[in-house]
């Protein structure tokens, strides 16, 4: 077991009225499952994605990961387990303009005491394995919105994730390059890698092993 | 139009109150200051001008001091004036003054104390360009015994009745000298740096048996201050040539020669022996004007700053509105009008504060800034200045914002000029430069007072009372002097005196009783006629009371006579005497005055002019004097009984004994202390506005932080999201401020060396530039912007990350 959510709710107030965002969400994923989120827009998607990503808290319920109580866990701790088995995809791919592909790669090792000679074994690793080393020294703005999604998915991986979130991965990609992305992420889940994604795509969620539907905050 | 502008800028200001108020906040205090500086320093170069002042000039002596000219006395003969005006065609006109400090006047058996008369020539009027409030300028300074008065002393005199004809009796040499009133002048339209409180015809000065002898010393005794003025395109540098290289007759000291300074330029640069008052500084007026310009482009750089970097939160609010059809003067309109309520705000919030500061300031610097028309008169030209800079600098801002594009903005994209961001950075670097300027030379300030106050004087000041009082009805006659000596042995008697003794000056008192001279026999036969010396007189405990040390011999021996042709000289003389070893020097005989003079001690050199200039040769003699009464006051006692209830009690001894009389008293230590006033004002009033500064700086930063993180807000997230620390993310925000810190250092340690190098110079005696002070200015600079970034830093590196990598 890589995850557990029990009874998951999270809310915010707003005119005096409790607004639930996600209510009692209970969610079970294994080590190398790929799961698709799906649902409208305000359905909870991100939210979802967010809270199993540490990045946001919720207000009840229980989430353990990998054996550890995450809802009990400090914020440091917090943030040590998801450095260190979490990768996050987006859809508008968030990277560092002022950075090229190598640095943007890098970036990730640096917050994680990795050596500089270990920093550039994986770097050169994983331009290779992403068939990118002719891009490494461009920036961002010299690339497609796909060669930026495979860095974007490079950079979450580079440090060996057991888990990769993606929101929307190819969101801002035309259909050609929506479908390498999504075979990247099958090939990836066929290595071991668990992968959820949030998607609107039927076909993309397709990719997936498994679908949740989610509406109004609640899994149907 | 206005109405819907003025509404959406008055919402927008109320909903943004911490960056209204830091922004207006800001732009008062640069305002505040600026304009208290400049009217402090406009009424320092207001000395001395009037129309056609600049074809005034002042004539002093140069004395010769070993082989080249220095300027020597700020005084000049009974016959320099006319003899100069005779000779030259150039000059026009000349006027003498012949001045007097403490002089009383009896009106109906009531005394007015504490007056300065001037006797002066009839050019007066023409010359200062005065006019008369009451009376004639063409003959009221014509006959012997005419006065002319103050309209401050003609209404405490004579209150509401017309005061020409009236008499009025000047107590001098022990009589009542009749005047009569011809005339009632306003000095309070003039600051000049030989101010008076009445003038009496210099005829009257002829006809005085009193000044009789001084008369005759036409070319050897210069008691006269003399003004010329010189016709309209004379060549003002051929003029003082020719005037320099003149030898008006055959008495004049090879010594000296006539010199020429204009009039407008004597308070501020003139610092002589004998001057009239003590005269302000250029160059600490300069340091403040300098400061005054600092804080407003400091203010003025912050408010583009802080409006740009606001505007970027309403990019989107532009881009709807040009969607939505504004054209682009329309956008640049709205955001004047919002400038121009956020400045009006500023500036009257400025002048709030001027008012409410202004008395405290006043009484800080030593003037009167009372708010009337004139002062703000006077502050009618800065506030322009700063109406229209302020203007200029709320263009800035607004043509910025009116740029943006809306497709881009409307995206959340926010432009992103680099040269904006490159000229704000500078600016950033400028602030920083100025703070670190400012701070080092506040602390140079204070270390140089700090210096000056602990450097051993040679003499002990510490509760030493000098009483000066004149008793007006008597001439200084032997009854007189028993009279006098019975006011000591009362004194001597009380408990709170530890010590009493009489001298014609004292430590602190500045040139004005002591004697300059030229021309001396030395010891060894030498005459010496290159050399300005001073001496002055005392009883013989006066060394022990004003604990001086002797390196050879001792004080003088009390005769019967109470006074003898012995002397004492000061280290200074001994070696300007050539004698190495002060000993040498005791029982020996020198010649001046055509009479001989027997050393009996050399003094340690003690600070006598005040702690700004150097030891100056001195002879001390001994002589039966009746003037300064110098009290060394019994420390336990007066704690106990209060100084007050001892002056009350010391001023009834002297009232006894003294029943028509004036009475005045100074502590001496204080008095000693004003000899450098203007360094003390100045290391007063730079610290505050250096503090100001440092506050406007710190907000400009603040406002170019914010700036910053919207710009960083998704790397911050992106960084984040991949596991930076939130110490990771502070490093990363703070490390380009402390490299524009470091930058501002490597640029602000020769600035401000060089600038309190400059100033130092000022000082005879002047402490090192140490390393540590600007160390300290920098490390204190750095301190104050790390803390102004990391308040806004910190908040954007624990900002959750999902906030600012949203999608939609």
């Amino acid at each position: 077991m890589l995850l557990q959510l029990n009874n998951i709710f999270k809310w915010v107030n707003s005119g005096g009225q409790r607004v639930f965002l996600l209510k009692d969400i209970n969610l079970n994923v294994e080590e190398g499952e790929f799961i698709s989120v799906m649902g409208p827009s305000g359905s909870g998607k991100s939210t979802l994605l967010n809270v199993i990503g540490m990045l946001d808290g919720f207000d009840e319920g229980e989430y353990h990961f990998l054996d550890e109580s995450v809802h009990s866990l400090k914020e440091k701790h917090r943030a040590n387990l998801y450095k260190e088995y979490i990768g996050f995809v987006f859809q508008s791919y968030h990277l560092l303009d002022e950075l090229t592909v190598k640095e943007n790669l890098e970036m990730p090792l640096l917050y994680k005491k990795f050596k500089g000679s270990e920093r550039k074994a994986m770097v050169a690793d994983m331009l290779d394995r992403f068939n990118i080393v002719g891009k490494k020294d461009l920036f961002p703005a010299q690339l497609s919105g796909g060669q930026q999604q495979l860095v974007g998915i490079a950079r979450a991986l580079i440090s060996n994730p057991k888990l990769i979130l993606a929101d929307e991965p190819t969101g801002n990609l035309n259909s050609a390059q929506g479908e390498e992305i999504m075979e990247l992420f099958k090939a990836l889940n066929e290595e071991g890698v668990t992968i959820i994604q949030v998607t609107h795509s039927e076909k993309n969620a397709a990719y997936g092993s498994r679908i949740i539907n989610l509406l109004d905050g609640r899994m149907v | 139009m206005f109405k819907l502008y003025l509404k959406i800028a008055v919402r927008y200001l109320l909903k943004n109150k911490l960056y209204s108020f830091i922004n207006v906040f800001g732009l008062a205090i640069g305002v505040m200051s600026f304009i208290m500086i400049m009217c402090y320093v406009s009424m320092e170069w207001s000395y001395d001008k009037f129309e056609e002042s600049h074809l005034v000039h002042r004539v002093f002596m140069d004395y010769i001091e070993g082989d080249q000219f220095v300027p020597g006395d700020a005084n000049s003969y009974q016959l320099s004036g006319a003899t100069l005006t005779e000779k030259f065609p150039e000059i026009e006109s000349y006027v003498r003054f012949r001045r007097f400090d403490e002089q009383n006047f009896v009106v109906d058996r009531q005394v007015y104390d504490d007056q300065i008369i001037s006797m002066v020539d009839p050019t007066y009027f023409d010359i200062f360009n005065q006019k008369l409030v009451l009376g004639n300028e063409s003959t009221a300074l014509v006959e012997p015994f005419s006065i002319v008065i103050s309209e401050v002393l003609a209404n405490t005199v004579f209150g509401r009745e017309n005061p020409i004809g009236k008499k009025v009796e000047l107590a001098f040499d022990g009589q009542f000298l009749p005047l009569t009133v011809t005339g009632v002048i306003d000095f309070s339209n003039r600051r000049t740096h030989i101010p008076t409180d009445c003038l009496i015809s210099l005829s009257s000065y002829f006809n005085l048996p009193y000044f009789e002898r001084e008369r005759q010393n036409v070319w050897t005794q210069n008691e006269f201050y003399t003004y010329l003025k010189v016709r309209k395109g004379t060549d003002l540098a051929d003029l003082n040539a020719k005037v320099m290289a003149f030898k008006p007759g055959e008495d004049i000291h090879e010594f000296e020669r006539h010199h020429l300074e204009p009039l407008e330029s004597i308070h501020l640069n003139s610092n002589k022996p004998y001057e009239a008052q003590a005269n302000g500084s250029a160059s600490s007026v300069k340091m403040l004007a300098l400061i005054a310009l600092i804080t407003m482009l400091l203010s003025w750089i912050n408010y583009a700053n802080l409006t740009t970097s606001k505007s970027m939160e309403r990019a989107k609010e532009i881009g709807v509105r040009k969607v939505v059809g504004a054209g682009r003067h329309q956008l640049v309109g709205q955001f004047l009008f919002e400038s121009f309520v956020l400045n009006t705000a500023a500036i009257l919030l400025g002048i709030v504060l001027i008012l409410l500061v202004l008395p405290t300031f006043s009484s800080f610097v030593g003037y009167d800034f009372s708010l009337n028309g004139k002062t703000l008169r006077q502050l009618l030209p800065y506030l322009l200045i700063v109406l229209f800079g302020t203007s200029l600098v709320s263009f800035l801002p607004s043509f910025a914002i009116s740029k943006y594009k809306p497709t881009s903005v409307l995206k959340g994209k926010l432009a992103n000029s680099g040269s904006g961001l490159f000229l704000r950075r500078t600016l950033l670097t400028g602030q920083f430069i100025a703070t670190i300027c400012l701070l080092s030379g506040t602390f140079i300030a204070f270390k140089q007072i700090d210096y000056l106050k602990n450097r051993p004087l040679g003499t002990n000041l510490n509760q030493v009372l000098a009483i000066k009082g004149q008793a007006i009805n008597r001439s200084k006659d032997s009854l007189f002097h028993r009279d006098f000596n019975v006011v000591l042995e009362e004194l001597k008697k009380k408990n709170y005196v530890a010590d009493i003794t009489v001298a014609s000056t004292y430590p602190g008192e500045d040139y004005g009783n002591a004697n300059s001279n030229v021309g001396i026999q030395y010891v060894d036969g030498t005459v010496d006629e290159k050399h300005i010396w001073y001496n002055y007189a005392v009883w013989p405990n006066y060394f022990d009371l004003m604990e001086m040390d002797f390196v050879a011999g001792g004080p003088f021996h009390q005769t019967s006579q109470k006074k003898s042709k012995n002397i004492v000289v000061n280290e200074t003389m001994a070696k300007l005497m050539g004698v190495h070893n002060p000993q040498n020097l005791i029982g020996k005989t020198t010649v001046f005055w055509g009479e001989n003079w027997q050393i009996v001690g050399v003094l340690k050199d003690y600070s006598h002019f005040g702690i700004k200039s150097l030891a100056k040769p001195i002879i001390v003699r001994h002589n039966n004097i009746s003037q300064n009464i110098l009290i060394k006051l019994n420390e336990q006692v007066i704690n106990l009984a209060g100084i007050d209830n001892a002056l009350q009690d010391i001023e009834s001894v002297w009232r006894d004994v003294f029943p028509m009389s004036t009475f005045n008293y100074k502590f001496v230590d204080s008095q000693f202390e004003a000899t450098y006033a203007d360094e003390q004002r100045l290391a007063k009033v730079f610290p505050i506005f250096t503090l100001l500064s440092i506050l406007i700086a710190s907000l400009g930063l603040f406002g170019l932080t914010s700036y910053t993180l919207i710009q960083r807000t998704k790397e911050i997230g992106i960084r984040k999201v991949n596991g930076a620390s939130i110490a990771q993310i502070l490093q990363l925000l703070n490390q380009n401020f402390v490299k524009w810190v470091g930058l501002a250092f490597i640029i602000a340690v020769p600035i401000s060396w060089f600038a309190m190098d400059r100033w130092l110079q000022g000082f005879a005696y002047r402490t090192n530039l140490s390393w540590w002070v600007f160390a300290l200015a920098g490390v204190m600079t750095l301190l104050i912007a790390l803390l102004t970034v990391s308040w806004q830093s910190f908040k954007a590196a624990t900002t959750n990350p999902i906030e600012s990598l949203r999608d939609e």
